[in-house]
């Protein structure tokens, strides 16, 4: 998986490294500010009321 | 002469060799290793690899979301609370301060001090419980008691992450002072003595100073008969915050509850399996005098 996208970025080598940390950078904020809070009402840990 | 033109000249054999592919694979192993035809298992099994690693970095990066992530927006959004709350009280004239009746969903109204975790652990208080509210701070369960009212004031709040303002709620003992203030009062709280201290607590803690004002409640008052300073419970038991804790069906009419105050956390930590619960029992009320303010109440309660 990281070799076939490693092998798809264009460019020599140094260019191909910035974009593969564009690329983490990426995929980070898209954990951090759209999947995480997505998931997280859903886990069983942070219920801190009584009903 | 014609030693060194020989030795030259079988030197320059090899190097001249060296274009063929065949003296090459000669000379040296085989760096690139042909890339093996057909190895779709191996692709696969490479490939089931890689997620499996990507997975757990995405779980570490959750761990980090909870514990710090969040924190900062939760920071955030408090101080905007706290910045609002304060310009509320400042700009209410004095005299016409008054705690809001209803505070709307989410609203901060109150502001709440435990000095056990440091003289700047502070946090406003806002209405409701929902997630919304709790990310800002600690929430007020709608429909129980306004702080110093008789009954019970129910407070929630985050042990883990989200400002984590419950973090330590474990740490507080009897007699420790929880402070709540509202537009014109100071509402000091004490921890109740816990299980094992009631029998006996008057020759023992009871005596200090700072507990002056705690009792065990079921001293005076049979229905208090499970209300203790720490609990554990299951998270159905929304009793805990009823008038009477614990007892769904009221048994005391208004003018005869204590005023007491009950906070509300997850247990065990990262876990909300259960509930830890601490109940106070109002102790001190201060009206808010101008120019005084929370340090001169903590010298008042002996907590400076």
């Amino acid at each position: 998986m990281y070799g076939w996208i490693w092998r798809h970025l264009p460019g020599p080598v140094a260019l191909r490294v910035v974009e593969a940390l564009v690329l983490v950078a990426a995929v980070v904020a898209l954990l951090m500010f759209v999947v995480f809070p997505w998931v997280e009402p859903m886990l069983p840990f942070n219920d801190v009321s009584v009903q | 002469m014609s030693t060194s033109d020989e030795e030259s000249g079988t030197a320059r054999v090899p190097a001249t060799g060296a274009e063929s592919p065949a003296a090459s694979a000669a000379d040296r192993p085989p760096v690139p290793p042909p890339r093996p035809r057909g190895g779709k298992l191996r692709t696969a099994v490479r490939g089931f690899g890689e997620v499996l690693i990507t997975l757990g970095l995405v779980l570490l990066l959750f761990v980090v979301y909870e514990l710090y992530v969040t924190n900062w927006k939760s920071g955030r959004l408090q101080r905007e609370a706290s910045a609002q709350l304060e310009q509320e009280w400042r700009s209410a004239p004095q005299g016409e301060r008054k705690l809001h009746v209803d505070p709307a969903d989410g609203q901060a109204f109150a502001r709440m001090y435990i000095p056990t975790f440091g003289v700047d652990w502070s946090f406003t208080v806002q209405e409701g419980v929902g997630p919304d509210a709790l990310e800002v701070g600690p929430g007020h369960y709608k429909n129980t008691a306004m702080p110093g009212q008789p009954g019970n004031v129910g407070i929630a709040g985050h042990r883990v992450g989200k400002g984590a303002p419950f973090n330590d709620l474990d740490l507080l003992n009897s007699c420790d002072p929880v402070v709540v203030e509202t537009g014109d009062s100071f509402y000091v709280y004490r921890v109740l003595p816990m299980r094992d201290e009631v029998d006996g607590w008057a020759d023992s803690k009871g005596g200090q100073q700072q507990c002056a004002n705690v009792a065990p409640l079921q001293d005076k008052q049979g229905a208090y008969d499970e209300t203790f300073g720490r609990r554990i419970v299951l998270p159905d038991r929304g009793d805990a915050v009823a008038p009477v804790p614990y007892k769904a069906r009221n048994p005391l009419p208004k003018a005869s509850q204590a005023s007491l105050l009950t906070l509300t956390t997850c247990h065990p930590q990262f876990s909300d399996a259960e509930r830890m619960i601490i109940h106070g029992v109002l102790t001190n009320q201060y009206k808010k005098a101008e120019g005084t303010g929370y340090d001169d109440l903590l010298a008042a309660i002996g907590e400076a």
